[in-house]
């Protein structure tokens, strides 16, 4: 081959490794910037008046006398929509037949959208559901509907084998020449002044309790709930594993033993982590029942086990990187083996240690399989500590795939979906970053 | 390994150390009154690791509060044999000892010997200075803790006490509470010597103790054995022929785990007995 | 200086009988202490093989074996119900290849520029991505697999998968043309060699650009009728696997040492000739190691299958076809407990251990097989 070729090729394998990595970043980017650009609507977004009066009446914060004065220059707004509707209802029943049974159902969507638009009529009776009490409380979200107020949804099917397209047929159109045909038009311009939107920033997401399966308020039991979970597995496995890292790297004689541990401790990193789920299940659950049924316990248990292996090699290679002269040091000094341990070893190897259990704390977070079948519930309030020993929590994983595919209303609670995925993401990019830097203060005390 | 030189070897040793026992040297020096017991003896001592053996068959009296150097090229066992005094050798695995190595007239590894007691009244400086990563009155603090010494007062006075005794501390009375990693080499050195000397020993092992240093820190740690000895047993294990001749008082040649020839300093290094000892104190060597 | 002792130790050189024989109880009381706690992970790895195959062992008492393994009829709540899992198998066989493929070649590749190719400031900035890559819970991959990219690949699965086929295959092309038009001229007179290596790269670089164009075209008219399905979920499984296969690799591509490089160096090699004749055949057996494991991730993984794989328990026709939704063991498991957890001691219970049986063998197996043949790597590297 000719040395041009060599080195072009040379050129291609070393753009070919820079690709990659750039593909990785990539991809990570387009993993993460959707995550954060509509994650953060959950918390900065233009809540409407609805909102206000949602959080008054359901969280008691909140200026009323203010929410008032909004109020009525929002009803004020709103009246001419209510005042068409009932003149239409009234020329509905003059019309003749076929169009008034055409009509009639029209003007059903044309009422539940606005019901879900600008909450209930004037004068109707209260629903227990919460849903039907309040209207849109995010702008963005009072756009959409404002959409299927204005429009119908329709499917033309007219090109045969192929499949159906959307079309938005305006309502006007529908109710052209009655009553109700200027209502459209007032609705889309006066919009504004019926809902009354403000940029506001609602970091109390985090901290408020959820209302009528999270349609309102916050994502706090799914916080708590994970916060939970998280510390209680750090409990069981810190120990341990630390621990077993002491033993392995301190005590244990090469040999047998030590092989067969290292090689379970090496399968134990390997099992899937819903085998885990299901092992948990079995096993503390059905078998040893530190519950009755699904428990924080049990859970922080399962997920304990899961994060051990992590834990255990990185101790043990935090003590390993600690100098053999500072035992020497220690033990010349007249320290015992224990003394020794305590006093050298595991301080010097304190933040190599750290790292492994910042990481493994975040890999506890975000894990949702073995708690599926042994912690997680759909819906549930923030647990005390004592309640942890024998009730199921919610938690952000978990309901992050709930209300993703589960829940009755997917679309109405994107904002939520994206909140708890950012929380969450955040949560696990806070202790991976506590990890780096703990891990380069180390490198400098290394140098230094 | 020649087998030939050390059968020649042998049998030398063995008629030696009995014929010239040293427990009082010619030279009186500071010592006012030599104990009856000798502090370290050892009797047809030997080491092995697993088959091999590093130390064969020594038996030799170090001579209480005087200098004694182990000199030898390496690999022969020196410091092995120095680590052998503290049971430093427990740390490593499939190594044993057989023979006699006497401290106080008990037999150092004897299962019956408290390995803590013996280490405190057996200080150990090593080759390279390795304070712990804390401060550097925690480090001189570190031994007196391990006894239990608990007041601040008493601390402080030890602290300061051995550090004055190691030459530090007018260089860090003030710096005591930052990390001892922040001091030069020789100074950390001596901050070793300062934290073995904390736990008042009765012998100071030196392994080396000055092959990291440069040479004017080398100068000092020297000066600083100089001024040590009379109070403290001191055996040091070094590849500096000047070394030993400079501090010690006593010489042991080691060649190859065996003790070939042991003696004053002075005479050892101007009339050896030995041919092998002759060879290696010229140059022509190891 | 014994008259200015401060530290008056009272503590005798030699231990009486009693007190020597308490303190070697103690230390050994100790050392079994620790013994015990290490020995969690043998219990624990002991009891999920004995608590999963108890409760996987009554399904294949009442269905018998032959049903699991050979049949594509996945109707555990039919009536009567049918438990044939091969279709379940498959799609995680299939998920998992598809990672592999996604994953395999790009960490490798990625892990020989972290250790040989980039400098070492941008290592230290490309190191933290991989770790974040690797820290994202498992859950936000689902989501992001499921209400992102699946509408994405539904709606514009063809331009995609264009953009990026010209990506990878533009590129290759290229270069292939190069190599190939310089072999052709080997033997031609010197000089006549410029213009025959000319025609015969152009001529090369235009059927390959004619090949992409119809291939392209073919791509462009691709309709996806759903984008919850099999490529989905092998893309982003494969992203997740890409953390675990590029640290491995790196680690086995670091442990070859400086000698074997500078060896290859010093004879005249390029950086890329090193590598690929000398030093990546010295670390295969590393990086063949970080293959399965990534493998293992991915086989392993639930949420995102459950969430994007469609969750249809079919064999895609024909076997290779990614477009088609497909379903897994993990996902069954997770999806299925729900329902069979009321049915407790049913074979519809019991075929999902019987399912987590499956898994955890093959975790074993892969988890032996690279342990193995990282054992062997090291020993060699240490030997040599």
């Amino acid at each position: 081959m000719e040395l041009s070729t060599r080195k072009t090729l040379d050129r291609a394998f070393s753009g070919t490794g820079m690709f990659s990595i750039c593909l990785m970043t990539a991809s990570l980017l387009v993993i993460l910037l959707p995550v954060f650009a509509k994650g953060i609507k959950a918390f900065v977004f233009r809540e409407t008046i609805e909102n206000r009066k949602m959080i008054l009446e359901q969280f008691h914060r909140g200026d009323s006398a203010a929410l008032d004065i909004e109020w009525e220059s929002a009803r004020t707004a709103r009246q001419p929509v209510y005042d068409a509707m009932q003149a239409f209802r009234i020329e509905l029943d003059t019309l003749e037949g076929s169009r008034r049974r055409e009509l009639r159902s029209s003007f059903r969507e044309v009422e539940s959208a606005l019901q879900s638009l600008l909450g209930p009529e004037p004068g109707s009776t209260l629903s227990p559901l919460l849903r039907n009490r309040y209207g849109q409380t995010r702008w963005d979200r009072a756009q959409v509907k404002l959409q299927q107020v204005l429009f119908r949804e329709a499917w033309d099917y007219s090109r045969p084998g192929e499949a159906g397209t959307r079309q938005w047929i305006p309502r006007k159109q529908t109710f052209a020449g009655t009553r109700l045909e200027p209502m459209f038009d007032h609705l889309e311009t006066k919009l504004d002044s019926m809902l009354q939107p403000r940029w506001t920033f609602y970091w109390r997401f985090l901290s408020d309790d959820s209302r009528d399966s999270h349609l309102f308020g916050g994502i706090w039991p799914e916080v708590l709930g994970t916060l939970y979970l998280t510390i209680g597995a750090m409990l069981f496995a810190v120990p341990m594993g630390v621990i077993a890292a002491i033993y392995l790297t301190e005590y244990a004689r090469p040999g047998r033993v030590v092989q067969i541990l290292r090689t379970c401790i090496s399968t134990l990193a390997g099992v899937p982590s819903i085998v885990f789920g299901l092992f948990g299940l079995a096993f503390f659950i059905n078998t040893l029942q530190v519950s009755s049924s699904k428990s924080v316990l049990a859970g922080s248990m399962t997920l304990a086990l899961l994060i051990l292996p992590t834990i255990i090699r990185a101790s043990e290679e935090a003590i390993l990187a600690v100098p053999r002269t500072y035992k020497e040091a220690a033990l010349s000094l007249g320290s015992g083996t224990w003394n020794m341990i305590l006093t050298v070893l595991l301080p010097a190897a304190l933040p190599g240690i750290l790292t492994g259990i910042v990481i493994s704390m975040g890999r506890a977070a975000g894990e949702t399989a073995p708690i599926i079948f042994t912690a997680a519930v759909s819906v549930g309030k923030p647990l005390t500590l004592l309640q942890t020993l024998t009730q199921p929590t919610p938690a952000l994983p978990w309901n992050i795939y709930n209300l993703a595919t589960e829940h009755a209303a997917v679309e109405e609670i994107r904002h939520v979906q994206f909140g708890m995925v950012l929380t969450l993401v955040v949560m696990v990019l806070i202790l991976n970053a506590t990890a780096i830097a703990i891990r380069a203060r180390i490198a400098r005390r290394m140098k230094g | 390994m020649t087998s030939s030189t050390l059968n020649v070897a042998r049998p030398r040793i063995t008629l030696e150390a009995p014929a010239a026992p040293l427990p009082s040297p010619v030279d009186p020096g500071p010592a006012d009154a030599a104990p009856e017991t000798p502090h370290v003896q050892a009797e047809q001592f030997s080491i092995l690791y697993g088959e091999a053996m590093a130390v064969r068959e020594i038996s030799m009296v170090i001579p209480d509060r005087q200098v004694t150097a182990i000199i030898g090229p390496s690999g022969c066992g020196k410091s092995t044999f120095l680590r052998a005094i503290n049971r430093m050798n427990d740390l490593i695995p499939c190594c044993h000892t057989t023979g006699r190595l006497l401290f106080d007239g008990q037999d150092i590894h004897s299962p019956q010997i408290d390995v803590i007691s013996l280490r405190k009244r057996v200080g150990m400086v090593f080759q390279k200075p390795n304070p712990f990563p804390k401060s550097v009155f925690d480090n001189v603090a570190y031994g007196p803790r391990l006894f239990g010494i608990r007041n601040i007062r008493t601390l402080t006075e030890i602290v300061e006490r051995s550090l004055s005794r190691a030459a530090l501390w007018d260089e860090v009375k003030d710096r005591l509470a930052q990390n001892a990693l922040g001091l030069s080499g020789g100074q950390q050195q001596r901050l070793c010597i300062a934290r073995a000397l904390a736990v008042e020993p009765d012998v100071l092992l030196m392994d080396e103790p000055t092959s990291a240093l440069d040479p004017k820190s080398t100068a000092r740690i020297e000066d600083l054995i100089a001024e040590l000895r009379g109070d403290y047993t001191i055996v040091i294990v070094t590849h500096n022929m000047q070394q030993a001749a400079r501090v010690s008082d006593f010489t042991a040649f080691l060649y190859e785990g065996v003790l070939i020839e042991f003696g004053q300093t002075r005479k050892l290094f101007t009339n050896p007995h030995n041919k092998q000892t002759e060879d290696y104190i010229t140059g022509r060597f190891g | 200086m014994p008259d200015s002792r401060i530290l008056n130790v009272s503590r005798d050189l030699v231990l009486s009988r009693r007190a020597s024989q308490i303190q070697r109880l103690t230390s050994l009381l100790g050392r079994s202490f620790l013994f015990m706690v290490t020995s969690v992970s043998v219990l624990a790895v002991l009891f999920i093989i004995i608590f999963i195959t108890r409760d996987a062992f009554p399904f294949f008492q009442i269905r018998g074996f032959r049903e699991f393994f050979t049949s594509t009829h996945w109707f555990p709540s039919g009536n009567p119900p049918e438990f044939g899992a091969l279709s379940i198998i498959t799609g995680s066989a299939l998920v998992a290849m598809g990672a592999a493929i996604v994953a395999v070649p790009l960490g490798v590749l990625a892990a020989v520029c972290l250790s040989d190719v980039l400098p070492f400031s941008l290592r230290q900035v490309a190191k933290p991505i991989i770790e974040i890559l690797a820290a994202i819970p498992s859950v936000a991959y689902g989501f992001f697999a499921l209400v992102i990219f699946a509408p994405a690949l539904q709606e514009h699965g063809g331009i995609i998968l264009t953009v990026c086929l010209w990506m990878l295959a533009l590129p290759a092309a290229l270069l292939a043309a190069t190599v190939i038009s310089d072999l052709v001229v080997a033997g031609i007179p010197t000089s006549r060699r410029p213009a025959m290596r000319g025609i015969c790269w152009l001529t090369l670089v235009g059927g390959a650009l004619f090949a992409l164009v119809q291939g392209s075209g073919h791509l462009l008219d691709l309709t996806i009728s759903s984008g919850t399905n099999a490529l989905n979920v092998s893309i982003i499984l494969g992203i997740m696997a890409l953390p675990t296969v590029v640290s491995v690799s790196e680690d086995a591509l670091q442990a070859v040492g400086r000698d074997l490089r500078e060896g290859s160096y010093a004879l005249g090699a390029t950086r890329a000739e090193t590598l690929v004749k000398t030093i990546i055949p010295a670390a295969a057996s590393g990086i063949a190691a970080a293959s399965i494991l990534g493998i293992m991730r991915a086989v392993g993984e639930t949420m995102v299958v459950w969430m994007a794989s469609g969750n249809a328990a079919q064999i895609p026709t024909p076997w290779y076809n990614l477009l088609q939704p497909v379903r897994t063991l993990t996902a069954t498991i997770a999806g299925d407990m729900g329902e069979a957890d009321h049915v407790l001691g049913s074979a519809r219970y019991h075929v999902l251990f019987a399912m987590a049986l499956s898994l955890l063998l093959f975790s074993f197996g892969s988890n032996f097989v690279s342990e193995h043949i990282g054992r062997k790597f090291r020993s060699r590297q240490a030997g040599g």
